[in-house]
């Protein structure tokens, strides 16, 4: 941890994000970097971020305590840091604020499950989902809990909050604080008119090798044209790009220069001639290398992109922007600027005078200090944490009340006629008898001795079943009791399993004749079923309290839920028997109904579970209890729904 | 110690109409990238409260204005948008009678299930305390609800919601038996029940109530607090008298 006893003990700020120095060079980094370097003597800052280096956790970059937690590789654009969760919400007690650097869905999914809700978060907005925008509909939930929780969101230029529908639901959170720089580093060699090289063909563009940066675009745009490329940079997109640039034969005039420190940098960006920045997607927000450039002196090239790119090197006054991909456009755009000095120079001074003026360091610094010091004297109320409130109807309670609820349930069988849900088990007994006589002429096995696995086969997938429709079903009938008595709609979906468990235990009656009339009795396998025969019902409960409370948000799933389940019936032994059909049919395979019967049926016939079967129950039961566990977080808000 | 604390709360109340309750309706929504404009009500809107023991906060205001949504968040049923709610005590909302019964169940039973929703246990002491209060003839206590009047239901529902004391009782309108001579003894019955809890709301329309039983009747409109009356000493001395008639 990083000690420091100035006086006045100072705030302690957790920057939180996905990678950083020395890893990788970047536009993001220099913001978090800045602020951490500029806030230093109002806010002790540290970071946490991910690392694929295996070499030790805890470094110190410029000052600053990094915590790094061992990733192993990236998946789809985030690292894979399975400890990353759990070392942020150890560190987030020892931290008066939060900033998390968005977008970084792994440290959402801590704060969507509302840990360190006592602590204040203020987001660091740098770009929206783009790259895989195939999974938002998962992560989008996850930053909307995140911001709603945050109390206050940072972002680069007003037009972000207008272009994210996200931002836009909290638009009264946002601070507009756009990113400065100190312009002073930049006044080696002092830029003066005549620096401007006649030469004039040395074109710079400097950024991660990412995808959205559109460097590709700007090599296609290098072809048939005189001036040299280099790029500043490095990642994952090198090989390919050095592809492309040998396959265009480019070599001579196009670099990647790779990583370059900051004084080589500053050197590499007075000396260039023209600074583009070609990126395609609105990834790309701000473009702070675009605005170094500026405080270079140099012109720029960017792209027409809905965000903040266009909005800080102007088109016409700083840069020439172009439309994002069009590799012509941006060639054409380039060569008109390294075929004129005069203009090269006046766009250089613009940049160079808007740079100064409107991002400085200073208005940069005093903008976040002032957002970070309103958060953290904030009182952290931001949330009602459901935890604060006492427990008013704790878990035993709960579960009480659902029994009382599933038992008068049965009760009222009875009361509408004498025999009860026995009518539901003499239906069975019907099903059975007939299912057994066809089966009986399909194969010409012994189906007496078979019987009474099939009925009570029957028994629990009508447990499982009717748990599952009743489910769905059970927050809308239990609406008054929901919104007038204040009662947690959990009770009204474990009341189902209860109820149908009691209706189970009548219908069971009918396999327990079978098999005292059909079968030797041979109890030996009905101990080893019971452990299989729980997982049954754990999970039949965890999938009855997601679908419930899903088909209770979107009404259309209730169909969609019913014909899946009898889909599933069909496709999985419980009636048919391993013999009967193939049972290496691939899709009775891939059900998991199958081995959530195998599991206890195997037991009690007197065979053994296949390994596979239990792995595959725990596995679905381990998804089944995350989806659970969501579930329960979103239940609170059941009552805006029935 | 009871308590409730309102900080800053604020909840936006999704009005969901037909089609946003379909998911297939959305998932097309996302791919043809239609704007899906949910839409939103604030129904409470920055609202601050701060009631100690002891305190009788009316809620008055036009209809539409918040005032069972409050009393609903209060009781926990909707969870804030934004802001802090901090409660302690155990909260009884008597904000609709009807919930739970089974009207084909006989009305001991009734009796008995509506204490174990309120999380009680139904002794037989307590179900025959309720009847007694109910004045109704022991033998119906055998028959189902289904066949009582209203009035007697109403009788039924009232014992048995009133039954325990609580530490913040929530109440959305006065609960009022029409049944003329049963009338005074229901309303007696929630006056002692008022005075047992440390901490009493109530919504209502009804201004001379609220400045009779109150200490201070909060305004709603749209949402917010417009304003805040203190009673004055006179209606607690008045509440004072009637407490010591009964």
């Amino acid at each position: 941890m990083h000690h420091t006893s100035s006086p006045p003990r100072r705030p302690s700020v957790l920057h939180i994000f996905k990678i950083y120095y020395p890893d990788l060079f970047g536009g993001t980094l220099t913001v978090i970097r800045d602020i951490c370097a500029s806030l230093k003597d109002a806010f002790a800052s540290a970071v946490l971020t991910c690392s694929q280096s295996a070499e030790k956790g805890e470094i110190i970059v410029n000052d600053v305590p990094v915590e790094r937690v061992r990733s192993f590789g990236n998946v789809l654009s985030l690292p894979a840091a399975p400890a990353y969760p759990w070392r942020l919400w150890q560190k987030i007690a020892e931290h008066d604020l939060l900033a998390l650097h968005a977008p970084f869905p792994l440290a959402d999914l801590v704060f969507a499950l509302g840990f360190g809700r006592n602590r204040p978060l203020v987001v660091h907005w740098h770009a929206d989902i783009v790259t895989h925008a195939g999974l938002r509909w998962f992560v989008e939930p996850l930053m909307r809990q995140t911001l709603r929780r945050a109390k206050a969101i940072i972002v680069s230029d007003r037009v972000l909050i207008e272009a994210t529908p996200l931002l836009r639901e909290f638009e009264d959170k946002c601070h507009v604080v756009p990113f400065g720089i100190d312009t002073s580093v930049y006044d080696w060699p002092k830029i003066e008119p005549h620096h401007v090289n006649d030469r004039g063909r040395l074109v710079l563009a400097c950024g991660r090798l990412v995808p959205y940066k559109g460097y590709d675009v700007l090599i296609r745009a290098a072809v048939n044209r005189k001036f040299e490329v280099w790029i500043i940079g490095e990642g994952a997109e090198r090989a390919r790009l050095e592809q492309l640039i040998a396959e265009l034969g480019l070599g001579e005039r196009v670099r990647l220069l790779g990583s370059v420190n900051d004084c080589e940098r500053i050197k590499l960006m007075c000396l260039a001639d023209v600074f583009v920045m070609p990126s395609v997607t609105n990834a790309e927000t701000f473009g702070l290398s675009q605005l170094e450039a500026m405080a270079a002196g140099r012109p720029v090239v960017n792209t027409a992109l809905d965000t903040a790119v266009p909005r800080v090197a102007r088109h016409g006054m700083e840069a020439i922007t172009v439309p994002p991909g069009d590799a012509e456009a941006l060639g054409a755009a380039i060569d008109a600027l390294i075929s004129d000095p005069e203009r090269r120079r006046r766009m250089g001074l613009s940049a160079r005078t808007r740079a100064v003026s409107r991002y400085s360091a200073t208005a940069f610094r005093e903008g976040m200090e002032s957002v970070y010091r309103s958060a953290v004297a904030a009182p952290c109320d931001k949330l009602a944490p459901a935890d604060d409130q006492p427990e008013e109807t704790s878990w035993f309670d709960s579960i009480r009340i659902a029994a009382a609820l599933a038992w008068s349930d049965m009760r009222h069988r009875y009361v509408r006629s004498l025999l009860g849900p026995f009518w539901m088990s003499l239906q069975m007994a019907i099903v059975v008898a007939v299912l057994g006589s066809v089966i009986g002429q399909m194969s010409n096995a012994d189906m007496l001795a078979r019987l009474p696995m099939l009925a009570l086969s029957m028994t629990a997938w009508t447990f499982l079943n009717s748990v599952v429709l009743d489910a769905t079903t059970a927050l809308q009938n239990s609406a008054s009791l929901i919104r007038d008595r204040a009662l947690p709609p959990v009770i009204f979906l474990l009341q189902c399993t209860f109820r149908q468990g009691l209706f189970a235990l009548h219908n069971a009656c009918v396999p327990l004749a079978l098999w005292l009339l059909l079968t030797p009795h041979d109890l030996s396998g009905a101990l080893t079923a019971l452990p299989g025969l729980s997982l049954f019902v754990i999970c039949t409960f965890a999938l009855s309290l997601v679908l419930g409370a899903l088909a209770t948000r979107y009404r259309d799933l209730k169909p969609i839920i019913e014909s899946t389940l009898m889909l599933a019936f069909l496709a999985s032994p419980v009636i048919w028997s391993a013999d009967m059909v193939n049972h290496r049919s691939t899709v009775m395979r891939l059900n998991p109904l199958t081995h959530l019967f195998a599991v206890w049926r195997e037991p009690l016939a007197g065979g053994h579970v296949d390994a596979t079967s239990i792995i595959y129950v725990l596995v679905a039961l381990a998804l089944l209890l995350c989806a659970s566990v969501l579930t329960l977080v979103h239940l609170r808000k059941a009552a805006f729904w029935i | 110690m009871a308590s409730i604390s309102l900080r800053n709360v604020c909840l936006d109340y999704p009005l969901y109409g037909a089609y946003d309750f379909s998911l297939k309706r959305r998932l097309i929504g996302h791919l043809i990238r239609e704007k899906g404009e949910m839409r939103i009500v604030r129904a409470v809107d920055h609202v601050t409260i701060e009631a100690e023991a002891g305190a009788r906060i009316g809620l008055a205001g036009p209809n539409g204005s918040g005032k069972s949504t409050l009393l609903r968040l209060i009781a926990g049923v909707y969870p804030p948008s934004s802001g802090r709610v901090a409660i302690k005590g155990n909260v009884v909302p008597l904000l609709g009678l009807n919930a739970g019964v089974n009207l084909d169940f006989v009305a001991d039973d009734n009796i008995a299930l509506l204490l174990r929703i309120s999380g009680r246990k139904p002794t037989r002491a307590v179900i025959d305390e309720i009847w007694a209060f109910t004045e109704l003839e022991e033998r119906m206590q055998r028959l189902p609800l289904r066949m009582f009047s209203s009035g007697m239901l109403m009788r039924v529902l009232f014992a048995t919601a009133t039954a325990f004391p609580a530490d913040i009782l929530l109440l959305d309108e006065w609960l009022s038996v029409v049944d003329e001579r049963f009338a005074a003894k229901a309303e007696q019955r929630l006056q002692n029940l008022v005075s047992q809890a440390a901490i009493v709301i109530i919504a209502s329309h009804d201004q001379p109530l609220l400045r009779r039983t109150c200490t201070s009747i909060i305004n709603l409109d749209h949402g917010r607090i417009a304003s805040t009356v203190t009673v004055e000493q006179p209606s607690a001395l008045s509440f004072e008298l009637r407490e010591k008639r009964a």
